[in-house]
């Protein structure tokens, strides 16, 4: 209780940047999630494989050493963007992938809700696997090329760069996402599958081009939140999706799966109950507290927080 | 042409009393001496390598069967997504290893109490959380199952990360010596309780609970409608199969002498589910079948080390896209009224 | 699509028959007249643990062959993922397997209680070259007892714990410490002896203690750290492994703590400066053992060039332990028991020149030492041995 008070501030701060890395990724959950009513329980693995997309360009294709010195001005800034691209874009075409070889069969079957569930446990294992065969279950190194530097303390709160860079990037990804999604043809295709899929398809929407858009946003989200992670933290496993992945698939249906704004709200709720339950009780018990919080507002709220009152936001 | 599982039960139709009886006698027979196929040089291509097939017959096989049993109930019965099974599983393991080390308790006595105990867990989830649908209770049973392996993860009363050693194993039964150089005694009893499980399956589907589980799955508003009282039957299919993951854990437990948090993780209960999606959802046959396969092939694959788990994940989506009921799949529309003809002669 | 029972039969079929293909193709290797196994976990969270261990066995056991091309001695992959489950699935069958005639391993302390009775049953010698646990080698804790069977090379936490404590706050005037463990078996256990120590020794404050999930990463350590700020401390240990304390120190030094960072053998490890980079600067280890690269630069090459990666965690421990019991081979003992009889009686020679030899519990006799080490200039620095 006493570090709850002496370091709230500092608390809010890093539980928010948690927070909006989870927003991120549950928007992989729910965007899918809308379209097609189904859980995509490879998103984790997608966001593995751009952490490993972050760490190859910068370790790999640019040659950035794994201690070297950090970089500055235009290179800087040239390097974290071709980073934060390179991981969207290859979470993007993995998370497309992960559409054509696990759901897009089975969808034209039109079979059962759990075979295509299963069928992305499988691809979730290959990725999880293919990576963890590669690497030596090795945890890898991302080389830091951001020096992380204290730019202010606010209130106690130490303001570092690299977390503030997340708290001012992600919402305004999500917001953009939110703008794509509401306003533009493609974004107005999605939502239109997303409420009724026959409908849609008699409007003359082409449903398959619409449902591999969908994945390839929610994996260009995914993949941008794995970049601001390895921003933070700097290293990865192949492993490291399976908890993240947990945490924002949570976050998403706390929100109220399918609704972009509930993940927003559930994400960044999650990420500072996890922070403040860690300080409060120990972090072996964050997960715990997590889930009961989850089940509570369950019982008052069965469809999440956001639950399907908002229509016009669902995707 | 129709599909293997109707071809099944026509035959089935065809027969006789006594030819059903002798048929389900020779198939008890066949499964009772699988532990002995690994000594005959045809049948010895079933042996694993590096762990024992007759302790790999128990666990996983004997288990996941048994388990994905259970689970079938919630799953494939009454439609239910269940992503925390492995917490009954915990519970029963749990309950033989604290009371058989800190009690006189043997395992025989545990049993029900195992059951007990898995079945009381399932109600108190059941009562708050099966009025939730679909995804919402799937991550909802998740996190339950997450709480109950965190909780004992950090409990150092009961271990903590150590788990529970020299758990006792079971007094001998009808001559049955049961110890770690017996792995043949303990499947004999994993088999009786699939059984048993599925003697009770059998039974139930044909009941009222069966027709209202049915109706549940095809339709849950015009179920409650029409007059089930779908809550009380949701929790019925929840807490069977709570019961039956319980039974699972008592017998690992005494079998492995040793537990810790890490048997039962969040993997387990997807590993469980696939089996019951994988052979068939809701079709008995098929779910035994997928229990059968998916606990053998990374065990009889050992010799790849490094690869089995991803030649396990190729497998799987492999298979759900081009058998995407299962391997066994269960009838088009599973009839909910069976005729009396329908039924296993023994059971009558 | 129409499911028909011939596509059935046929999907099934072809299964079989690829199992049994591959089956067949896999068996027809080399066959060897006895084989050594090697436990630990292969695949799973912590496989990168048992592939630096398997490569110290495998470098071992090449030399040996590669001297002897008469009596070649085969290696057995026994994975028990480094839990106490996986470990109850593969001893068994480790233990009937009548070809493999020690083992080593079992590398954790968990899978090494649950497969201890397999192989006390099947009286199958083992040294492990990682397993730490106190009560393993305490005939009074009947639980956990691995005797008569049950030997190891690295020293007990009951040692290492009080060492660990005793350096990180040594020279610090008012220590204030926080001690965080990564909720494993190991690091739970070495974390209870710094507590124990640290709570007997006037003049320490003992701030608080975390826990971190070592079992999946979690990354985010950032709690942790506001609260090791919030109590004022001056000393963290961190009972753990390396992959999870170099992450740890990095943000902890990120969030702009000054103070002693310390860690166990779990951290002694080339790849915790790796990963840490400049945050691992001035950090104290604790470890029983050497790294395999002091043993000089022509074996370290020569390993490299052998098993094609540099020598990992534990590598030394393996080494030595599989030379153990190829010694005894080479002398003559190719039964179980002839080599449970030789591991006793015998005094052997290890990579850094020290003489190894166990004693009634199967701990290395004598007091086994306890190093101290520093982090200095992007290397692990010997600062001598702790009494």
């Amino acid at each position: 209780m006493h570090t709850l008070i002496s370091q709230f501030w500092q608390l809010t701060f890093s539980g928010a940047v948690q927070g909006f890395i989870y927003v991120l990724i549950s928007l992989g959950y729910t965007m899918v999630y809308g379209v097609l009513r189904m859980i995509n329980f490879a998103n984790s693995e997608i966001f593995m494989v751009g952490t490993f997309a972050t760490v190859v360009i910068t370790r790999d294709l640019l040659g950035h050493p794994a201690n070297g010195p950090d970089l500055h001005g235009a290179t800087l800034i040239f390097t974290m963007l071709l980073c934060l691209l390179g991981s969207m874009l290859v979470s993007g075409l993995v998370a497309m992938l992960v559409e054509l070889l696990a759901y897009r069969r089975l969808r034209s079957l039109g079979t059962n809700r759990l075979a295509p569930l299963i069928s992305a446990i499988g691809m979730s294992i290959i990725l999880s696997e293919s990576v963890s065969l590669l690497t030596e279950g090795r945890a890898v190194p991302d080389p830091e090329v951001l020096h992380k530097s204290s730019l202010a303390t606010i209130l106690g709160a130490n303001i570092r760069i690299d977390q503030l860079l997340v708290v001012i990037v992600a919402p305004i990804m999500f917001f953009s996402l939110q703008r794509f999604v509401n306003h533009t043809r493609l974004g107005k295709g999605i939502r239109a599958v997303s409420m009724n899929e026959e409908t849609a398809k008699l409007m003359g929407i082409n449903i398959n081009r619409v449902i591999s858009i969908t994945f390839l946003i929610g994996g260009l989200m995914t993949g941008a939140s794995a970049f601001f992670f390895e921003t933070v933290y700097e290293a990865t496993k192949f492993n490291i999706g399976f908890n993240i992945g947990i945490a924002a698939f949570t976050a998403a249906v706390l929100g109220g799966i399918g609704n972009i704004r509930g993940a927003f709200v559930g994400g960044l709720a999650l990420g500072l109950l996890e922070t403040y339950a860690s300080a409060v009780l120990g972090s072996q018990w964050k997960a715990i507290t997590v889930f009961i919080v989850l089940i509570v507002v369950l019982l008052f709220r069965p469809n999440g927080l956001f639950g399907e009152a908002v229509q016009q936001t669902r995707v | 042409m129709s599909n293997l599982r109707d071809q099944g039960a026509e035959f089935w139709a065809k027969w006789d009393r006594p030819r059903r009886v002798t048929f389900v006698i020779a198939s008890i027979a066949v499964a009772a001496s699988l532990p002995f196929a690994g000594n005959f040089s045809i049948t010895n291509i079933l042996n694993t390598p590096i762990s024992s097939y007759q302790d790999v017959l128990v666990y996983p096989v004997g288990m996941f069967v048994l388990m994905a049993l259970g689970l079938n109930i919630v799953v494939g019965k009454s439609g239910m997504l269940d992503l925390g099974y492995v917490a009954f599983f915990a519970i029963g393991a749990y309950s033989m290893a604290i009371l058989g080390t800190h009690t006189h308790l043997n395992m025989w006595e545990i049993f029900p109490i195992g059951i007990a105990l898995a079945m009381f867990a399932g109600v108190l989830l059941g009562i708050p959380t099966l009025r939730l649908r679909g995804d919402y209770l799937a991550i909802v049973t998740m996190g339950f199952g997450e709480i109950v392996r965190i909780t004992a993860l950090n409990t150092q009363k009961i271990g903590g990360p150590n788990g529970i050693a020299n758990i006792p194993s079971p007094p001998s039964l009808f001559g049955l010596k049961f110890n770690i150089s017996h792995p043949n005694s303990f499947f004999w009893v994993v088999l009786v309780l699939i059984l048993l499980t599925i003697w009770m399956i059998r039974r139930l589907s044909i009941r009222r609970p069966g027709r209202a589980w049915e109706a549940i799955r095809q339709d849950e508003d015009a179920a409650e409608l029409m007059g089930v009282p779908t809550l009380k039957y949701k929790i019925w299919s929840f807490v069977l199969g709570a019961g039956v993951g319980g039974a699972a854990g008592v017998v690992y437990a005494s079998k492995a002498i040793f537990i810790s948090p890490d048997a039962f993780t969040f993997n387990i209960s997807v590993l469980i589910l696939s089996c019951v999606v994988f052979g068939g959802i809701g079709n008995i046959w098929g779910v035994v079948l997928g229990g059968v396969f998916l606990a053998y092939l990374p065990e009889r694959i050992r010799f790849i080390s490094n690869a089995r788990q991803l030649v396990f994940g190729i497998v799987l989506v492999l298979v759900m896209n081009f058998r995407p009921d299962g391997i066994l799949p269960r009838k088009k529309r599973e009839k909910a009224l069976l005729t009396k003809d329908d039924l296993g002669g023994k059971n009558d | 699509m129409k499911l028909t029972s011939k596509k059935a039969i046929g999907a099934i079929a072809v299964v079989i028959v690829a199992i049994v293909a591959v089956s067949l193709v896999a068996t027809k290797g080399t066959s060897y007249s006895y084989y050594i196994a090697y436990q630990g976990p292969l695949t799973g969270d912590n496989k990168q643990t048992g592939l630096d261990e398997i490569a110290g066995v495998k470098y071992a056991l090449a030399k040996y062959n590669e001297a002897h091309p008469k009596a070649q001695i085969g290696l057995k992959q026994v994975d028990d993922q480094g839990s106490g489950t996986g470990a109850s699935v593969v001893a068994p069958g480790t233990a009937k397997d009548k070809s493999i005639i020690a083992i080593v391993g079992p590398a954790f302390s968990g899978a090494s209680i649950a497969s201890f009775p397999y192989y006390r049953a099947a009286a199958l010698p083992m040294i492990s070259p990682s397993a730490t646990k106190v009560t393993l080698t305490d005939p009074a804790v009947k639980s956990d007892f691995g005797g008569p069977y049950f030997h190891r090379i690295p020293s007990k936490d009951d040692k290492q714990g009080p060492s660990l404590a005793h350096l990180a706050i040594k020279g610090i005037k008012s220590p204030v410490v926080y001690s965080v463990n990564d909720q494993s078996s190991y690091g739970v256990g070495l974390d209870g002896f710094v507590q124990s120590t640290l709570k007997a020794t006037p003049g320490v404050k003992v701030a608080g203690d975390d826990t971190v999930d070592g079992a999946n990463t979690t990354l985010d350590f950032s709690a942790t750290i506001s609260k090791i700020k919030a109590g004022n401390a001056n000393v963290v240990i961190y009972s753990g492994y390396y992959a999870q304390a170099a992450g740890f120190v990095k943000q902890l030094r990120n969030a702009g703590y000054k103070g002693v960072f310390a860690s166990g053998d779990g951290t002694y490890d080339p790849g915790f400066i790796t990963d840490a980079g400049t945050a691992a600067e001035g950090a104290l280890l604790t470890a029983s053992s050497a790294v395999f690269q002091d043993a000089g630069a022509t074996i370290t090459a020569d390993f490299t060039k052998v098993i094609g990666s540099a020598p990992g965690t534990y590598a030394v421990e393996d080494y030595d332990a599989t030379n153990i019991l190829l010694n005894c081979i080479d002398q003559g003992s190719t039964t179980r028991d002839a080599i449970q009889t030789c591991i006793n009686k015998g005094s052997f020679k290890g990579l850094m020149g020290n003489t190894i030899s166990f004693d009634a519990n199967g701990d290395v006799a004598g007091t086994g030492f306890i190093n101290s080490f520093v982090v200095t200039g992007g290397a692990i620095k010997s600062t001598g041995q702790i009494k």
